[in-house]
């Protein structure tokens, strides 16, 4: 089964569309102004969803749908939010559980009905789905089981974040199709071309990238004493406007090199203020006075950026067997989107959509947690897959060097 | 509606306008005095148009700086495309462009890797001053350039552009 940026597009487009037409639907019923802000289809290891939710309780609703496509979907948003998003639609019910429940309920209905009618009218098939029933739970736990995932250990899942403006209030939705059905379906919708990839080597691009991690995060390991515990590793596709969107104005400090080869791209280290403080402080002799990033905290990111960078580019060089060479980091230190968007946009002069490549690490121990992008060519990138060998993929540690 | 038309008190002065997001490669218009945001500009470019006479306000957030090719494209992602986009939309509400003031923000040549020649962020200011200048519309005020990034907010009641950054003091152009 193959997959090319034609039928991810149609993809993303339909989820987006989709979560478009939800949220019009609970405009126009309760009068709140809301927008999809970020769509994105991933390919995942399913250990993985749900990540990006934090550790806050949640409440939504969710149903299974069956037909052109079969699994599970929910509408969440955090709990602590209900009482906001209650009282818009029936004003006086969040005082009782029941009733706001109900008003849970009654939202997931509106919003869900328009998202999977979309896709079934976009598929011109059949998509029958369930009624929404009321879920609650911690952060991840809430999202459904397992979909059908055969012998994968990756899924697809879709992925919108819906504001409300002028609140604090996002809604999530997750939609988490069986493999093969929409494995079959994305080669459907390829072009028979040069351009497709085998889907497998998606996956496969993914173990690459989390064994790429590992080494980066070897070298943290070495150079500061902390030890991560997690990386998450998923390549989304997404248009190349919504690369920078979905970092937001949250500071962070960190690295960005160019890197030549094939592919060719950017590769960003990012650090939240707090974690960069951390960890710039775990490299020093002495203590610092100041809570502040200083120079002195700057130069030891550059050097942990380029260490990271190239345990990480080092990774792909590997099982790529290609000649991957990067720039020296410049340190940056800003928004988050403001970042990235001078790294999309020299990309987004050749393509209009970008495969991101993310990975994190953390460790519960202090506070520290560190994300790798990769943002590479995609016509590169889709070179590299196909020349890749699937059997070369488990073997970055063999050549490790330490 | 709510109309700002000058001869509003200190009282609804004190009404919190409404406030509406503008994404990346999106745009808004507004003729009822809300706030129109946009946060995180790198090399990306804030447009502000403002025509007083009519309180018609617009903001854009664009990305690259010409939209050759454009095919199904998003006009709103280009300087030149874009910032024409906003004129026609403002001038639907009753805007004229012989009477509009622009103001700008952006263009960072931050994280800029492309060898030699303008970055992008140089490129995206240059194309957004031609674009205004065929128009007839003049810049009276920008914050444009320099290793930062920008986020910006223009009070439509009074055409303000508010620039905030990173690590620098909010700017009112």
């Amino acid at each position: 089964m193959k997959v090319d940026v034609k039928s991810l597009d149609t993809f993303n487009q339909l989820a987006h569309e989709g979560a478009q037409e939800a949220t019009r639907s609970l405009c126009e019923m309760t009068g709140i102004d809301a927008a999809v802000d970020v769509t994105k289809i991933s390919l995942i290891d399913r250990s993985d969803i749900g990540e990006e939710l934090g550790t806050g309780q949640f409440v939504g609703v969710q149903f299974g749908f069956e037909g052109a496509l079969s699994g599970e979907t929910v509408l969440i948003f955090e709990e602590v939010q209900t009482t906001e998003i209650v009282e818009a639609l029936m004003p006086g019910a969040s005082d009782d559980e029941a009733m706001a429940q109900s008003a849970v309920r009654e939202i997931g209905n509106i919003m869900m009905s328009g998202f999977i009618d979309g896709w079934a009218e976009h598929l011109g098939a059949t998509i029958d789905h369930t009624p929404p029933g009321y879920i609650e739970g911690n952060s991840e736990a809430i999202l459904p089981d397992n979909p059908e995932v055969g012998a994968h250990d990756q899924v697809f899942v879709f992925r919108s974040e819906i504001e409300w403006e002028g609140s604090s209030v996002t809604f999530f939705i997750y939609m988490l199709p069986e493999y093969e059905p929409m494995a079959e379906l994305l080669g459907e919708h390829a072009e028979v071309d040069g351009d497709a990839i085998p889907i497998e080597k998606l996956a496969v691009f993914n173990q690459m990238t989390r064994q790429g991690t590992q080494k980066a995060a070897k070298n943290v390991q070495q150079m500061t004493g902390i030890e991560t515990e997690s990386e998450v590793t998923q390549i989304s596709f997404v248009p190349i406007e919504d690369v920078p969107r979905q970092f937001g104005e949250e500071l962070y400090v960190g690295t960005v090199v160019e890197f030549t080869g094939a592919p060719s791209g950017f590769l960003i280290v990012l650090f939240d203020e707090q974690s960069a403080v951390t960890v710039a402080e775990a490299l020093m002799p002495v203590e610092m006075d100041s809570d502040e990033l200083t120079d002195q905290h700057r130069m030891a990111i550059e050097e942990l950026g380029n260490i990271m960078t190239s345990g990480f580019v080092d990774g792909w060089a590997n099982v790529l067997q290609q000649t991957i060479e990067h720039t020296p980091p410049r340190v940056v230190h800003d928004m988050g989107q403001s970042i990235l968007s001078p790294l999309a946009a020299q990309l987004g002069q050749s393509q209009r959509h970008a495969f991101v490549i993310d990975s994190k690490m953390k460790t519960d121990e202090v506070e520290f947690q560190s994300e790798i992008h990769a943002l590479p060519n995609d016509q590169e990138l889709r070179e590299a897959l196909e020349a890749l060998d699937v059997d070369r993929a488990d073997q970055t540690e063999a050549d490790a060097i330490f | 509606m709510k109309v700002y038309d000058g001869s509003q008190t200190e009282e609804t002065q004190d009404v919190d306008p409404e406030r509406i997001k503008v994404g990346i490669a999106e745009y808004e218009v507004t003729a009822d005095g809300a706030e129109l945001t946009t946060s995180g500009l790198g090399s990306c470019v804030g447009v502000a148009l403002y025509d007083k006479t009519s309180a018609v306000a617009g903001l854009i957030h664009v990305m690259l700086p010409e939209a050759e090719d454009m095919d199904g494209e998003k006009p709103a992602k280009f300087a030149d495309a874009g910032t024409e986009l906003l004129i026609e939309e403002m001038e639907d509400l009753g805007a004229q462009s012989r009477q509009m003031q622009a103001k700008i923000a952006g263009g960072s040549d931050m994280l800029d890797f492309s060898e030699g020649g303008a970055g992008i962020g140089d490129r995206n200011v240059e194309e957004v001053r031609e674009t205004l200048s065929e128009y007839g519309i003049p810049i009276v005020g920008e914050d444009v350039g320099g290793d930062h990034g920008r986020s910006l907010r223009l009070e439509a009641r009074n055409g303000d552009l508010v620039v905030k950054s990173a690590n620098q003091e909010n700017q009112r152009l």
